[in-house]
């Protein structure tokens, strides 16, 4: 567990915000400077806050644990970046406010409760599916997904629902240790979806790595941060839902309770395509799924 | 602002896609002010599948050579209202042309309207829809305020001038304060795909396009929702400018709706993906008028935009 102090002055602070972001996944990275970004902002007094940013590995005791922490050190306010995150710490029934972000379709996360609000955001998972078949025939899919990530699980579900209505099999491969990732060396289908795993993303290289050597089309829902080589991502921009979280935070510090702040869904998103990876593979790309992208990686 | 690169991006794409045909693929020389004697030069309005749409045309434009005795030739407007400008310099003879863009050329440059083709459906005209994803909560104008809005061409009106007259009789007038972001796709699939992916939470395009998509793949249609639907105008009309002979522009009309009834007329209309064609007059583009009208715009200054 890694225990980091943000901002100066923080020996004298008078208002400490704890914040819990498993695992070392970029895209809660960049949400999270966003977030320490707009609190600034919007604070005056934001040198007199004290960030505690706790990153346990992504394990459900972990995920307790720093809950537990960050109350016991009587917080003002916690922050939480995904779903497992944010149910870890609504499930210790603290009183303390809670602001979520970067949760997976929250109306359908079961994250009530008069202390908390935050912000999640929805991706089309059709969509990515409706690309791939752009791209080849798509008989058969594999999911990636971690069963102790209860979201992924939700988009594990989705997937399987919609490539049913389309005559698609369905391989879920669950991610729960790194040895898990070997087996995707013998799933044989023709595209991977990759959910909004932690797991998955902490060895995004090694999942890529294997998929580009059987040759199979390659879909995420978060961004390709570290170009692993994921040849088509869908993605809610991260920095909006940081800056969100930081607004929540900054109107419950003056005094308003979460209950009165209404929890938002972020439903921009946008679709890099990676056109490298494309060549590589010897896919021929239709120049209307380029003209598509908000964003191709040459 | 990155939005707008992005959009600009698109433009780009899709522009140097029909500049090359235009150079390359069509017609060169076809920019040139002065054509060859007993040539006819027609434009068309570049639709999601240039390359599709080009193969299509080329069909109709052997056998209208054939059947008139001169070159017909085709090239493709880089965007969908620069066939007006193309008009005014004297550099087409005629066009395919969308509805909002056929209306703009009749009221403004005097075009003369002479048929419209019959789809394989039985369907000459088209509507626009205003649509948004089933899980989105939008259910009307009020609640899009704040949203994202994606257009296709500001020289579309399934596309463009629909959305606005939906939008003024909801009550909103000033789109820059009432949503979000606004931008144009470029095409009608585009606007489809960019309301089913979230990057915009509203969308207008042309109902043959949307049903198309939805016949193709069946879950477009269980995702969106379509909120409102234009009148009915002509999807595409051959319009020509107005100095045109009278004896050309007669026999090139009376050429078109023979076609049907001569087998090699038949074949070309199969292979132009069409059952017919029909006699299309100024007064089917009214309803046009009265949209431009709804929706308050002002039609030169789309003119002079492109």
């Amino acid at each position: 567990m890694v225990l980091v102090f943000w901002l100066p002055s923080a020996i004298q602070a008078q208002t400490r915000i704890g914040v819990i972001m498993t695992g070392n996944v970029e895209y809660y990275r960049t949400m999270h400077e966003a977030f320490v970004a707009e609190l600034d902002k919007r604070m005056p007094d934001a040198d007199q806050i004290e960030i505690i940013l706790q990153r346990p590995f992504p394990d459900s005791i972990a995920w307790s644990n720093a809950a537990r922490k960050l109350i016991a050190v009587d917080v003002d306010l916690i922050v939480a970046y995904g779903a497992p995150v944010t149910h870890a710490v609504l499930d210790e029934k603290s009183k303390i406010p809670v602001v979520y972000a970067g949760v997976y379709d929250p109306e359908n996360a079961a994250l009530s409760g008069r202390n908390v609000t935050g912000s999640g955001f929805k991706v089309p998972l059709s969509s990515l599916l409706r690309y791939f078949k752009r791209l080849k025939k798509i008989d058969s899919l594999c999911v990636v997904f971690s069963s102790l990530e209860e979201d992924t699980v939700r988009q594990s579900n989705q997937l399987v629902a919609l490539a049913g209505q389309q005559g698609i099999n369905v391989t879920e491969v669950d991610i729960r240790r790194r040895s898990d990732v070997a087996q995707l060396e013998d799933i044989k289908d023709d595209a991977v979806f990759i959910t909004g795993s932690v797991f998955a993303h902490l060895w995004i290289n090694d999942i890529v790595s294997i998929l580009q050597k059987k040759g199979d089309l390659s879909g995420d829902i978060f961004p390709d941060s570290s170009a692993a080589g994921v040849l088509l991502t869908l993605y809610s921009p991260p920095k909006a839902q940081g800056r969100k979280a930081a607004a929540m935070a900054a109107r419950i510090l003056h005094g308003e309770q979460p209950k009165d702040i209404e929890a938002e869904i972020f439903r921009e998103t946008e679709l890099v395509f990676n056109l490298v990876e494309a060549k590589r593979m010897g896919i021929k790309v239709p120049v209307q799924l380029i003209v598509e992208a908000t964003r191709v990686i040459k | 602002m990155r939005r707008q690169l992005f959009s600009a991006y698109r433009f780009a794409v899709s522009f140097i896609a029909c500049l090359l045909f235009c150079l390359c693929v069509l017609v060169p020389g076809s920019g040139r002010a002065e054509r060859p004697a007993g040539e006819l030069l027609l434009g068309i309005e570049p639709e999601h599948n240039i390359f599709d749409q080009v193969q299509r045309y080329r069909f109709l434009a052997a056998y209208l050579s054939d059947q008139l005795g001169v070159k017909v030739r085709l090239t493709i407007m880089s965007r969908y209202g620069e066939v007006i400008k193309r008009f005014r310099s004297r550099k087409l003879d005629g066009a395919f042309l969308s509805a909002y863009t056929a209306a703009l050329g009749i009221r403004e440059i005097g075009l003369q309207p002479l048929a419209s083709p019959v789809n394989l459906n039985g369907e000459s005209t088209s509507q626009g829809y205003i649509f948004v994803r089933k899980d989105s909560g939008i259910k009307n104008g009020s609640t899009m305020r704040q949203r994202s809005i994606a257009f296709v061409d500001p020289a579309t009106m399934e596309g463009y001038l629909y959305p606005l007259a939906y939008l003024h009789r909801q009550g909103v007038t000033d789109l820059d304060s009432f949503f979000s972001r606004q931008y144009f796709t470029g095409s009608h699939a585009s606007t489809v795909f960019a309301v089913l992916d979230g990057r915009a939470d509203v969308g207008s395009a042309k109902d043959t396009v949307y049903n198309k998509m939805v016949e193709n793949d069946p879950s477009i249609g269980q995702e969106l929702l379509v909120l409102g639907q234009s009148a009915k105008v002509p999807e595409t009309t051959l319009c020509v400018r107005s100095e045109l002979p009278v004896g050309l522009r007669e026999k090139l009309g009376a050429v078109l709706l023979r076609m049907e009834k001569t087998s090699r007329g038949k074949r070309v209309l199969r292979q132009f993906e069409a059952l017919r064609f029909i006699k299309t007059t100024k007064s089917d583009f009214y309803r046009i008028e009265e949209m431009v009208q709804e929706s308050m715009v002002n039609k030169t200054v789309h003119l002079n935009e492109k």
